[in-house]
């Protein structure tokens, strides 16, 4: 007897099978391969029948997990077998052993191709079936028109046809040249007009493959598509074997909603209408019941219709209906539909305007945290994780805290990660930050990344007022019976630079800290003892007066790591006992460590590079892609904000390196190895911004209102002329032949954004620029938002920088093709070399259609974003004032034609730009006296004042006298100031940013008032 | 795309193995041996779906059944649906089900090669090929036929009841 229909193939598996152990079963499956192999040597007298016998064995004993490295000959031979058996055989085995690079593959190509061409159907549908599976690219440039005849063809059974279509999705994907798009939207189109489903599904398979690579092609597709939803969803001239547990063929249904998602949109209102009626139909027709098999098939086709939904972006009243069943869903008992309800529900979370409403189901979603299914709780904190913001960090990352306790141990390291990400992201408070990281490291140290630690670090040290805090409970923990190393050593690092901050508080003398850190110094590793030693210097330092019974603790300690075998510790000791004895020399040295330059934490960045690893193939995912990717972009160009890289904590702050060379003879040693890392010290105020303004998105509005494209319309008609003479105008370099003409003045877009840092610099029908700027110091951030405001993709997109010689800008690269409703953003670095009015220009050009689109765009990098408002006291303004006597450094000019305005609107303007007004500087009440900072590479950061002088008589003039450091300051910001109260950018809508009082002080004052001494100095 | 279909049984033991892109023997042994550790720690009563990101790359997930002493296991990437391939392993089971008539772990060991040729019926290159049961029994009848045909020895569907046992 035989199951297989072979003897000697079922006793080998019986065989096998009676095996005790694995030693048996190789000695038996060894014995057959040489049986195999000395038989197929030996071919002569070998029938079809007996090699089918082998290669079959060959194939089980592949599956046990053995090598075959022979034979392979035998089963490709088998395919020109003329038997059926043997042949089918030679197919099976063929496509399992073999990859598509195996030369043997290439010899079989004549003959499969005899069999796709040749009459017997049951031949065709083998080699389909083998070329389908492991084709290469040399079948499809030789099959792939044979192929393609076959799906066509009328006089071929669906059975050989839908083989045909999936074999043709193998050969197009091998090589996509092989389908001619022109040719083949036609032919696809008719094959969605198919009646057998079976076809129709295979064909469905086809078309998601060409949508997915090409959507523009199948446009005519569209509508077809839709029709097959509604006939199945009316389950209209469905077949009964096509029927599944009562649904018309779900997987047709799904299939079809997939191939939808590629198309970016759907313009034509009928289809959209009658695709959302089949949707609705299917959102609300969907009822969890008993039978297991049917509920799958029925959601299978719910879930895809979500999906199709938040692709389509539709209406928020039907997104709400959408959360609600997904809410409905998190609860049920059914674990599947828990599962894809909370996966759904974080794609939702890409959906705009929906993150509320899935706020409200918060408290399922945690309990789901507690899911006793481990693949329902991870798909539960992803989504804590993406809809933590601001406003509900602290539940959820309390949540998370209290569930790190009782968490799997696979999953306790993603948790921590998340659970630190999200309190450095959206800390309402720095406090809270810090408790977060502290629980976190007692609660799960061994999962807790150094990344984290010493992020704590830098936002404690950059933080005055958060230190005592930090020290406080760092203190607290060390009581703690037994702590994590890691608490040690964020712990020591912090009280060795904070202590003294709680010097008062009982249990914190320096003697007390210094045992208690010394108390958990023999259970740490080497890299923990180096930090402590750091910490026994710094508590050292600290201690004034000297404590002698503490010194010599130390100093006992510092002896004994002299001559420890670890060279770190052994350095560290050495210098520390040197340094330490030299008393008020080493104070310098070693003082708390200066604030950490700003940079991106290591900690978030790792998290979007891990966000950005999963490529995802859907157009949803497409979209939820673009958006990490773009915040990958923004972030990673943060941190090079011309920020030296500082890789490591340092812990001992070197002022300058001068500082080092004058006590060199002694100290030269602290210079090798790079034990004390040298921290450039950078005359920069960096504002520990954790989240990082520019990562939030600049909200691009959508395309222009009703109201907007009238005043458009009105002002391409009579007034177009001035309308494009603006526009060149403002195009300094070439000449613009654009058919496509902007929305809103180009002109007033620049002005305003010369005053504010966020807003659109340029629209027209297709695309819209909007800028984000963060100005520090000499440096300049500007992101640039390009975004697609159509349904097509832009394409020949290229933004060039056209600086002037003041401007170092560096913009990253700028993708060639903006997606369809897409948003691109392109950081751009700004360095200011010196004062300069000259202004960047954008040679931005793309290409919509026929149209070709170049505009000249000024870059709102002018010379008073490099301004900072410093106020100046009389004491300070008048010696600065006197010693800049006159020329060039001191100049003075009468303004005409000045646009006119009171004092004090005048004054606001200045504030805006922004400069400080100092009232009462100037003891004529008509006058201004006006201060900043003017920062740029060469000049450094610079004081410049300035004076007006109005008459009240006549506000079409008035005179200004400039003064600073610099002549050419002094002189480019003189006609800056000129420039802008000649004709004065609109800033009436503006929110009135606190008038400045210029308080008209009449009294003529004593000689002692520093007006009046001011009046004496100008005169 | 699915990426792969393996039956094993609940010692790890693969009944059927079949990638849809090439894996070399030592990668489709450990493959097996990780989709066996994750699902034999796997309680009752909880989902089929397990992203398999660790396993196979990312954006993969596999879905699984048992089915009394046998996994049945698809992978795929997120191309595909979820529950709409635990439907497909239905109608896959199904399928054995009528052709073996009440199917059971044996009768796959002894008839691997069969069960090779009904899954080709039902998924092709990765791809849905068909999803409904009767059609592809109705292919795999043919096929028997055909098999007969030119064969003298009978593809008799039913175990020996002596083998029925483990």
């Amino acid at each position: 007897m035989a199951l297989s229909g072979m003897r000697g193939l079922s006793v080998f598996i019986s065989d096998i099978r009676n095996c005790p152990n694995k030693e048996q079963e190789r000695l038996r499956v060894d014995k057959e391969l040489g049986n195999v192999r000395t038989r197929f040597k030996n071919e002569k007298g070998l029938t079809h029948y007996e090699k089918k016998k082998y290669v079959w064995k060959m194939l089980y004993i592949y599956m046990l997990g053995y090598d075959v490295d022979f034979g392979h000959m035998e089963a490709v031979s088998l395919i020109s077998a003329p038997k059926y058996p043997e042949k089918q055989v030679g197919y099976i085995v063929t496509a399992c052993l073999l990859n598509e690079n195996h030369d043997f593959l290439r010899l079989a190509i004549n003959a499969i191709r005899n069999d796709v061409i040749g009459r017997n159907e049951t031949f065709q549908c083998l080699a389909l079936t083998l070329v389908g599976n492991i084709g290469g690219r040399e079948f499809a440039e030789s099959l792939a028109p044979d192929v393609q005849k076959l799906l066509i063809s009328s006089s071929c059974r669906p059975l050989v046809r839908k083989k045909a279509a999936l074999c043709l999705l193998r050969l197009y994907r091998k090589n996509p040249d092989v389908v001619i798009v022109d040719g083949w939207s036609d032919r696809m189109a008719q094959l969605l007009d198919e009646r057998d489903l079976g076809v129709l599904t295979s064909s469905m398979s086809l078309l998601v493959a060409l949508v997915a690579n090409n959507h523009n092609a199948y446009w005519i597709c569209l509508p077809k598509c839709v029709k097959i939803l509604e006939r199945l969803s009316r389950n209209n001239d469905v077949p009964q074997e096509y029927t599944y547990y009562g649904i018309p063929s779900p997987w047709l249904q799904v299939k079809t909603m997939r191939a939808l998602q590629y198309f970016p949109t759907i313009e034509d209102p009928n289809t959209r209408r009658s695709l959302f009626e089949v949707l609705q139909r299917i959102l609300m027709g969907t009822d969890v019941v008993k039978n297991v098999n049917k509920n799958n098939a029925s959601h299978a086709v719910l879930f895809e219709a979500l999906a199709l939904v938040m692709h389509l972006d539709a209406e928020k009243e039907m997104m709400s209906q959408c959360v609600a069943l997904l809410g409905k869903f998190i609860a049920v008992r059914e674990p599947n539909i828990r599962y894809l309800g909370l996966e759904n529900m974080t794609r939702m979370l890409m959906v705009s305007d929906v993150q509320d409403i899935i706020k409200r189901h918060q408290a399922q979603i945690i309990t789901s945290l507690k899911d006793p299914d481990i693949s329902i709780r991870r798909r539960a904190l992803d989504l804590l994780y993406g809809m933590c913001d601001v406003s509900n960090a602290k539940d959820i990352v309390e949540e998370l805290l209290q569930y790190l306790s009782t968490a799997d141990f696979t999953m306790r390291e993603e948790l921590s990660l998340k659970a630190a990400i999200l309190a450095e992201k959206f800390a309402p408070d720095l406090s809270w930050y810090v408790d977060v990281i502290l629980q976190l490291i007692d609660k799960a140290g061994d999962f807790v990344s150094d990344d984290i630690w010493f992020r704590v670090v830098q936002i404690v040290t950059n933080n005055e007022d958060l230190q005592p805090y930090a020290a406080v409970k760092a203190r607290e923990y060390l009581d703690k019976p037994a702590i994590h190393e890691t608490m040690v050593k964020v712990s020591a690092y912090i009280l060795g630079e904070y202590s003294h901050l709680l010097a008062k508080r009982p249990g914190c003398n320096p003697q007390e800290i210094f045992s208690i850190i010394h108390e958990k110094l023999p259970t740490v590793s080497n890299s923990t003892i180096a930090i402590l030693l750091s910490t026994y210097a710094k508590i050292l330092m600290h201690t004034q007066p000297p404590d002698p019974q503490l010194q010599n603790q130390i100093w006992a300690i510092f002896h004994k790591y002299e001559s420890c075998i670890d060279a770190e510790i052994q350095q560290r000791a050495v210098e520390y006992f040197t340094l330490s004895r030299k008393g008020a020399a080493s104070v310098d040295i070693m003082a708390e460590m200066p604030k950490f330059p700003e940079r991106q934490s290591a900690l978030l960045k790792k998290a979007e590079d891990t966000e950005a690893d999963t490529a995802e193939q859907s157009a949803i995912k497409l979209r939820a892609q673009q958006q990490t990717s773009n915040a990958l972009v923004v972030t990673d160009q943060h941190p090079a904000n011309g920020y030296p890289p500082v890789s490591q904590l340092g812990l001992v702050k070197v002022p300058s390196i001068s500082t080092v060379d004058r006590n060199s003879e002694d100290q030269g040693v602290t210079q090798a190895n790079g034990t004390l890392s040298v921290v450039d010290p950078q005359p920069l105020e960096p504002s520990v911004d954790v989240l990082g303004d520019l990562l939030g998105p600049l909200r691009i509005d959508g395309p222009p209102g009703a109201a907007a494209q009238s005043d458009h319309n009105l002002i391409s008609g009579p007034e177009g002329a001035t309308y494009v003479e603006e526009t060149l105008a403002l195009a300094p370099v070439g000449d613009q032949t654009n058919n496509v003409q902007p929305i809103g003045s180009i002109a007033e877009r620049f002005q305003d954004l010369c005053l504010k840092d966020s807003g659109v610099l340029y629209e027209d029908p297709y695309i819209q620029i909007g800028i984000k700027a963060e100005w520090r110091a000499h440096h300049g951030l500007l992101l640039l938002f390009l975004g697609n405001k159509n349904t097509a993709p832009l394409v020949s997109v290229q933004a060039l920088i056209l600086p002037p010689s003041h401007l170092k800008i560096e913009l990253s690269l700028v993708p060639e093709t903006i997606p369809p409703r897409a948003q691109v953003q392109c950081p751009l670095e700004i360095i200011n070399l010196g004062p300069s009015r000259d202004v960047a220009v954008l040679d931005f050009s793309y290409k919509f259609g026929t149209d070709v689109v170049n505009v000249k765009l000024r870059l709102p990098a002018v010379l008073n974003k490099f301004l900072q408002p410093i106020s100046v006291s009389a004491e300070e303004f008048f010696p600065q004032w006197r010693s800049l006597s006159g020329p060039p450094l001191k100049l003075q000019d009468v303004v005409r034609g000045v646009r006119p305005m009171s004092l004090a609107e005048m004054a606001n303007l200045f504030t805006i730009f922004p400069l400080t007004v100092s009232p009462g500087l100037d003891p004529n009440a008509n006058n201004l006296v006006v201060s900043t900072t003017f920062y740029s590479e060469r000049t450094r950061a610079m004081l410049c004042l300035v004076r007006i002088e109005t008459d009240p008589a006549d506000r079409t003039q008035l005179r200004m006298t400039v003064a600073s450091g610099d002549p050419t300051l002094t002189f480019e910001l003189k006609e800056f100031l000129k420039e802008q109260l000649v004709s004065i950018p609109t800033i009436s809508q503006r929110p009135a940013t606190a008038p400045p009082q210029v308080q008209p002080t009449t009294s003529p004052t004593a000689l002692s008032d520093p007006g009046a001494m001011l009046a004496g100095l100008l005169h | 795309m699915i990426q792969g279909v393996v039956v094993m049984n609940d010692q790890g033991k693969p009944r059927l193995v079949k990638f849809y892109d090439y894996q070399p023997v030592e990668r489709q042994q450990e493959l097996i041996r990780s989709i066996y550790g994750v699902l034999c720690n796997r309680a009752e009563n909880v989902s089929n779906f397990i992203r398999a990101d660790s396993i196979f790359g990312p954006d993969t997930r596999l879905v699984y059944k048992t089915y009394a002493t046998l996994y049945f296991v698809f992978i795929f990437d997120s191309s595909e649906n979820e529950l709409a391939m635990l439907d497909l392993m239905q109608v896959f089971v199904e399928t054995l089900d009528k052709c073996f008539s009440n199917v059971c772990e044996v009768d796959i060991v002894f008839n691997f090669n069969k069960v090779h040729t009904i899954l080709d019926e039902i998924v092709l290159g990765g791809q849905v090929l068909e999803t409904s049961s009767s059609e592809v029994m109705k292919a795999v009848e043919e096929i028997s036929k055909l098999e007969k045909a030119s064969n003298s020895i009978s593809l008799v569907p039913k175990s020996i009841p002596g083998w029925q046992t483990r």
